[in-house]
């Protein structure tokens, strides 16, 4: 019986876990997209003010931003750093490949950071520019998706994590 | 490895894409010690200025017969050559750009092909590159030797000296030469105006290529502002300019020479008849503002002296 009854618990406590860490992670996709767009307007200022070279300018939003999207800024700087021929396009793949596996952003948001992978450092300030503050805009408006998603789907992960665990035991029993 | 060929592996060899790179060095060595130029046009055949020679090179590194046998350069060439010299990073580069230049690690030279975008009448910016012009700098160390006591004949008294010369014959390595000669020899100060960073070849404002221990240059800097701006603030013995012509540098050569300063610079002509028909350099040569002529040739190879001529 209670080998039974501690089974039940962990059942319930696990789907519930499952749901409690869904929650947090649609959570965190917002703060994440947050912290994207604000790095990249860093990024636009060292290169349209500063005119920071792209490795050095990438180090630099590496330290200014957020630990879970810094990994993006590191590896490109990285990447960039080995002045191996490697594009700023190239650099910035590596970049994101690091990113999908640390932070909660989905393939909608990895596309629209892909696209500018292709612009980086290959036009004069003027254009670059343009470049960084459309993204930026893209950037708000999945922010503010993301965050219409997080408030309806939050109490559905939260709650819905236990309520699965519990049906489930239903079911077993 | 040759000292060119470890100049071209060192310094020109990283800038290139893998493709380029792999044929420069299957370049055979001998190649190297006159390897000028390196033209990459997108969609055309690779084509390398060795010597006086135009050369097609293919992908083994060999001298082509004939142009369609040649390597054929792509837009992935250009856009990854640009990348690099560039270090990912056009923006930074936006006077160069203008210039149509951007000058490497080294002092050699990308000049640069593509859309140009025109704002009033001045150059923006050049975008969508399809040609790069690689020239690779070359220091040819007292090769303006013989000349020099001709330019301080006692030691302290500095010519006001003009090297004439057609295009390629060397009148930018003679004249850096000359710089370091003076810089070297005595208590003179010299200053460069080196408008098309040729001279002092300057990556970053440093000075790549020798001119000597006593030399301040004034890199990318417009030479009648910057023959000005020299004598005001950085007190030379001696001005050292390239490619004079314009009714402005000729105001600026006067008020140099009118302030006890020597001036040392080149034209493009062929003979002292060519030069005498140009207004501004005849308007010179009658005022006796030049006391020593240099003709340069190529008759026996870059900086031949032709001729040597006393105004004073």
């Amino acid at each position: 019986m209670e080998i039974k009854t501690l089974g039940i618990c962990l059942i319930i406590a696990g789907f519930g876990m499952w749901g409690l860490l869904g929650a947090r992670r649609i959570d965190k996709r917002v703060w994440q997209l947050k912290s994207l767009r604000m790095a990249l307007g860093f990024l636009e200022k060292e290169i349209t003010y500063m005119q920071t070279p792209l490795s050095l300018a990438m180090r630099r939003t590496a330290e200014f931003c957020e630990n879970e999207v810094s990994g993006l800024f590191k590896e490109t700087a990285k990447t960039l750093e080995k002045k191996s021929g490697i594009t700023g396009h190239e650099a910035w793949q590596s970049g994101l490949k690091r990113l999908k596996y640390e932070s909660d952003l989905k393939t909608i948001d990895l596309e629209l950071l892909k696209s500018l992978g292709p612009q980086l450092g290959v036009s004069d300030r003027f254009e670059q520019q343009k470049y960084f503050i459309l993204i930026q805009e893209e950037l708000k408006l999945l922010e503010e998706t993301a965050l219409a998603e997080a408030e309806s789907g939050r109490k559905i992960w939260s709650y819905g994590g236990f309520i699965l665990g519990a049906v489930i035991v239903i079911l077993l029993l | 490895m040759t000292g060119d060929k470890e100049i071209v592996s060192k310094q020109i060899l990283p800038y290139l894409s893998p493709p380029l790179q792999h044929i420069i060095m299957h370049l055979n060595d001998r190649f190297f010690a006159s390897l000028e130029e390196i033209r990459l046009r997108s969609g055309q055949p690779l084509i390398m200025k060795i010597g006086d020679k135009d050369a097609a090179v293919n992908f083994k590194g060999e001298l082509a017969r004939s142009l369609d046998k040649a390597y054929v350069v792509t837009s992935e060439d250009i856009y990854r050559t640009i990348a690099s010299i560039s270090d990912n990073s056009l923006y930074a580069f936006e006077e160069e750009i203008r210039r149509g230049f951007i000058t490497v690690q080294g002092g050699h030279r990308a000049g640069l092909a593509g859309q140009v975008i025109v704002e009033g009448s001045q150059v923006r910016t050049i975008k969508d590159f399809s040609g790069i012009c690689l020239r690779i700098a070359r220091e040819v160390k007292n090769c303006a030797e013989p000349v020099l006591r001709n330019v301080i004949p006692d030691g302290s008294q500095i010519l006001n000296t003009l090297i004439i010369s057609p295009p390629r014959c060397g009148k930018t390595t003679f004249l850096r030469d000359i710089t370091r000669g003076i810089s070297h020899a005595g208590q003179h100060n010299v200053v460069v105006v080196d408008e098309r960073s040729e001279i002092a070849g300057c990556y970053r404002g440093i000075p790549q290529l020798d001119v000597g221990p006593r030399t301040d240059v004034l890199d990318a800097c417009p030479k009648a502002l910057g023959m000005i701006m020299a004598v005001r603030s950085l007190s030379p013995q001696a001005i050292i300019t390239d490619e004079i012509g314009r009714m402005e540098d000729a105001e600026a050569i006067l008020e140099c020479i009118n302030a006890g300063v020597a001036v040392i610079s080149s034209v493009h002509a062929g003979s002292m008849r060519e030069l005498s028909r140009r207004p501004v350099m005849k308007s010179l040569l009658e005022q006796k503002i030049f006391q020593l002529g240099i003709v340069l040739s190529r008759r026996k190879g870059p900086g031949t002296v032709e001729e040597l001529i006393r105004w004073d």
